[in-house]
């Protein structure tokens, strides 16, 4: 199996992914319990995974012979990196905005 | 964790002189940035960043002195990270001046979340404690 390094984006990009996120969001889960919640193969729940591990948006223990997967924080920076980004933005140019307004004013 | 961006600014200007600010470029680029954009909907347009990178948009709203919204993507051909969201301005007239509402939002990526609240909102609240589990 080819490995895929994707950002932050393009992993939630996926429905399947999302819906791993939010299945693991209630409570952590095996694998092969979050397996079997998909139509798809197991192979391919597990490509699912691993690109979560990857990207930072799981950890993986292994239990016995189970393998648990937990929501980790990392993944999920990037994105909020990216709205507080624009959150700055916008009340920069809009301080802005208002400056040269108050300037014309007087 | 936000999904969409919301600023309220006052203005003691009336909202046809906010407007202005607002849908003429050579005003809208002493705040914001130099574009080509037209208070016409269907327009495409684009926002030129200091470092030459553009956010490619089109005019979905012109409500004159009222509202005014357009799409606001960035360049799919250079980047790697596609999106797609909405910016909407809403001038509400008020004593002495001008509201002006900014809401930033729909960014494509988080739309199925969205569309499915309660799983989203349980995520929202675990990602909450997430981030004061990591903070202590």
């Amino acid at each position: 199996m080819r490995t895929q390094t994707l950002d932050a984006f393009q992993v939630i990009a996926d429905p399947s992914r999302r819906q791993i996120l939010t299945m693991l969001s209630k409570d952590s889960m095996t694998i092969n319990s979050l397996a079997e919640n998909f139509d798809m193969s197991r192979p391919a729940v597990s490509k699912h995974i691993k690109i979560l591990y990857t990207a930072g948006f799981i950890s993986i223990t292994d239990i016995g012979r189970e393998r648990h997967c937990v929501l980790k924080q990392d993944g999920f920076d990037e994105i909020q990196d990216f709205i507080n980004y624009f959150d700055k933005f916008w009340d920069g140019k809009l301080k802005k905005l208002q400056m040269i307004l108050n300037n014309k004013a007087k | 964790m936000q999904k969409e961006i919301k600023h309220t600014f006052y203005f003691s200007q009336t909202p046809q002189e906010v407007w202005e600010y607002l849908t003429k470029p050579e005003l809208m680029e002493q705040w914001l940035m130099p574009s080509d954009f037209k208070p016409v909907v269907g327009h495409h347009f684009r926002f030129t960043n200091p470092n030459n990178s553009f956010v490619v948009c089109e005019v979905s709203e012109v409500k004159p002195f009222t509202n005014l919204s357009y799409i606001w993507k960035n360049d799919w051909a250079v980047t790697k990270t596609p999106y797609t969201s909405k910016v909407s301005w809403t001038l509400t007239p008020m004593e002495g001046g001008t509201e002006l509402l900014l809401v930033h939002s729909g960014f494509e990526l988080f739309k199925d979340l969205s569309a499915h609240n309660s799983g989203w909102m349980f995520l929202v609240n675990k990602l909450g404690e997430l981030f004061k589990a990591g903070k202590k």
